[in-house]
């Protein structure tokens, strides 16, 4: 239902949530028909999580069903941000009920959704580093508190954060904006938490192979192995692309780079570099045990990670580079004869030449998915095992076996980070302006 | 640790660690950004801590220049497109608005489509645009002896009414509030007037035409032009550059056209006079 608005030119990214702009109604009806389905799995993933618990009582929910119920718990609450502009603010335009909008709360409630969206991105790509990787490199994790806290940091730290994504708009006081800004250096914790504690896993790994030396041991790792390639890749990406957020987040840093390529750059860098290249790797473990046919070739699966992490690296350095010299996202033309813009052209072209080697590594990546299809179907195909930690535990402490707790410090953390700067829209008036479709008359 | 304990023991002093971390983080950004960050904004800085979370919550005093002098205030147009003045314009009667219709023959024609090249159809125009037009010219924010005389003997009622009248009829094209993007509208359209119709002109910075008048766009306040008569046009983009009407909101209007040539004002004029319904 979303799409096909979307295939007809009806609805563009380009505008769909930046009100006054909206598009058809039948693009937001079908999203808000995903997100309430989407609810429907957080049901599932709680009542399951319930189940286990009652089921085992006193025992430590394993570190991956924790993580994946973290974040399902994380899209529960920040689809509401969503949620409510879509269902309270654009649908009723759209439907013709109503001719103005607010766009300063349209973009205040955007803003909940809109950065803890990339960690429920993020996690998953996080949950393979915790529980799939050690696993594949011979090795064990090196701490499961250390991933249950990192999961619970997330929970509590990706959601009042949201202003950071609107430092340049008139609608909200400095103060909040800085408040968020730094609870958004929170959320560089558990990324630092999961870079120590899967480095240190991968070194359990190596020296377990025989690796020796202050170094030894990277060289004694399984590269040939996708999920050990793909993690070891994805971490080298996170690496620019988390200075580069925290450049983002910065309350007076990020005047430099809003709303230019720079911040379009940055999220290619993060989700295709960091998180898609992991996704690939999981993939070809699942598609195995889905199919019952083994991966043909590791070779060619790991040339196609390779093939992606240059062609991220091609696409979006340049791209960064173009934002810090001022060019603007969102464009559809530019004039590259304007000497200023003449300056980007290089870059630009250079990012597309990235793109390309992205794509050429996507068809790659169905091609040996396509491949495996049709190999000769297993006799035995070993089940997912996830990783064991060192010290595996025997017992967790009911903060790190459960939600409760979070979910109230997260409820706390929300009303104080965004209690005003939401509130403050149904006291300030005179706030809206007409809603306008590019494609169709609001007002008939 | 042996089984049968009770593991919430575990949780101590956990729990009151995660709430003093938390609360400690928010203090310290509150701390930061309300009393703070304030004091060092220059030339701006607050004069007191009441005035430092004013301005962290996003109130702001203006009348730094209340010393200097301004010049007189000139607004554009009194109407602001509020959910109010939209429902009232939108809200007319056809029936009592081709009464008072009546009186606009001599001028607009027989069923709005006036003969006369330099005065406008009105056939099928966007209701919000005729009230509108309608509005400033009683205002005087647009200005025309015979249409400021008319506007100011009406009531806004009446004005709804007769855009409602005016809307109904067949005349100027494509206002079933349903505008499609054309094909065959790109930047590398080789007709110069159509690029600046459909593309505008980024070097100059003029947007496209179409991107509020249509084909293919729509915006507020907007007419569209397509079928309207060419002399009108001309004579409506001359005055928007030299300033003599001025009362487009944010002017658009007055900012591009003083950009065009006089040559481009005639062909644009011809251009959208001509354009047929629905191009190849």
């Amino acid at each position: 239902m979303a799409l096909v608005p979307v295939a007809a030119g009806r609805s563009s990214v380009l505008y769909t949530f930046y009100p006054p702009l909206v598009g058809s109604p039948w693009y937001y009806l079908g999203v808000a028909l995903v997100i309430i389905g989407s609810y429907f799995w957080i049901a599932l993933m709680l009542v399951n999580f319930r189940a286990w618990k009652r089921e085992n009582l006193g025992k430590p929910v394993p570190l991956a069903m924790f993580a994946i119920t973290a974040c399902a718990l994380l899209w529960g609450w920040t689809a509401l941000g969503a949620t409510s502009e879509v269902v309270f603010q654009i649908l009723p335009v759209t439907l013709g009920w109503r001719h103005t909008i607010d766009a300063g709360l349209a973009r205040t409630l955007f803003s909940v959704t809109l950065h803890a969206i990339v960690y429920f991105w993020l996690i998953p790509a996080y949950i393979a580093y915790y529980t799939l990787m050690p696993q594949a490199a011979g090795g064990r994790l090196y701490s499961d508190t250390m991933g249950r806290v990192t999961f619970v940091l997330f929970l509590v730290f990706s959601i009042p954060v949201g202003l950071h994504h609107l430092f340049m708009d008139p609608e909200h006081g400095a103060g909040f904006k800085f408040v968020q800004s730094v609870l958004t250096f929170m959320v560089a914790l558990p990324t630092l938490l999961t870079v120590f504690t899967i480095t240190a896993s991968l070194e359990i790994a190596g020296r377990v192979r025989g690796g020796k030396g202050l170094f030894g041991w990277i060289r004694a790792l399984p590269w040939d192995e996708p999920m050990v390639l793909a993690v070891g890749l994805s971490l080298l990406l996170l690496g620019p692309g988390g200075f580069g957020g925290l450049i983002n987040m910065s309350f007076a840093m990020n005047a430099m780079i809003h709303n230019t390529s720079w911040v379009t750059a940055h999220f290619h860098l993060i989700f295709g570099g960091a998180v898609v290249i992991v996704y690939f790797a999981i993939a070809y473990e699942l598609w195995p045990r889905l199919t019952g046919r083994p991966l043909a070739s590791k070779r060619l699966a790991c040339i196609q990670l390779w093939v992606w992490f240059w062609g991220i690296l091609i696409t979006t350095i340049p791209w960064h580079i173009a934002g810090l010299m001022g060019e603007p996202r969102r464009y559809a033309i530019f004039d590259y004869s304007d000497p200023v813009v003449a300056k980007m052209a290089p870059l630009v072209i250079l990012s597309v030449i990235g793109g390309l080697v992205v794509l050429s590594s996507v068809l790659l990546f169905f091609y040996v998915l396509i491949r495996m299809s049709f190999a000769p179907v297993a006799e035995s195909m070993p089940p997912i095992r996830y990783a064991l930690s060192v010290n595996p535990p025997a017992t967790v402490p009911p903060l790190l076996n459960g939600f409760a707790f979070w979910n109230v410090i997260l409820l706390a953390l929300v009303l104080i980070a965004y209690g005003y700067p939401i509130g403050q829209f149904f006291f300030l008036h005179n706030q809206n302006a007409p809603a306008y479709s590019l494609t169709r008359e609001i007002t008939k | 640790m042996s089984p049968g304990n009770d593991p919430s023991r575990l949780d101590n002093p956990w729990r009151f660690i995660a709430i003093a971390f938390v609360s400690a983080t928010v203090v310290v950004a509150f701390g930061l950004g309300f009393l703070l960050l304030p004091r060092y904004q220059g030339r701006h800085a607050p004069s007191s801590e009441k005035d430092s979370v004013y301005r962290a919550l996003g109130f702001h005093k203006h009348g730094y220049a209340s010393t200097t002098i301004q010049p007189p205030l000139r607004v554009p147009t009194h109407i602001a497109w509020t959910e109010t003045t939209i429902r009232q314009a939108t809200n007319g009667d056809p029936k009592r608005g081709e009464v008072i219709a009546q009186d606009c023959t001599a001028c607009h024609g027989e069923k709005g489509l006036s003969a006369q090249s330099w005065i406008p159809s009105l056939a099928g125009l966007d209701r919000l645009v005729f009230y509108k037009q309608l509005e400033d010219f009683r205002s005087g924010t647009r200005l025309s002896s015979p249409m400021s005389a008319i506007a100011q003997s009406l009531t806004a009622g009446q004005y709804a009414d007769l855009a409602a009248y005016f809307a109904s009829l067949p005349g100027l094209p494509e206002d079933r509030g349903e505008r499609s993007p054309r094909p065959h509208s790109s930047y590398r359209n080789r007709d110069p007037m159509q690029r600046l119709i459909y593309a505008g002109d980024p070097k100059r910075g003029i947007a496209a035409c179409a991107s509020c008048h249509g084909p293919g766009g729509y915006r507020i306040g907007a007419p569209a032009l397509t079928k309207q008569n060419e002399l009108y046009i001309d004579q409506q983009l001359h005055a928007f550059a030299q300033g003599t009407r001025a009362n487009d909101m944010n002017m658009p209007m007055r900012a591009i056209a003083a950009m065009l040539s006089e040559s481009e004002m005639r062909a644009l004029a011809q251009a959208y006079a001509n354009e047929k319904t629905q191009q190849p």
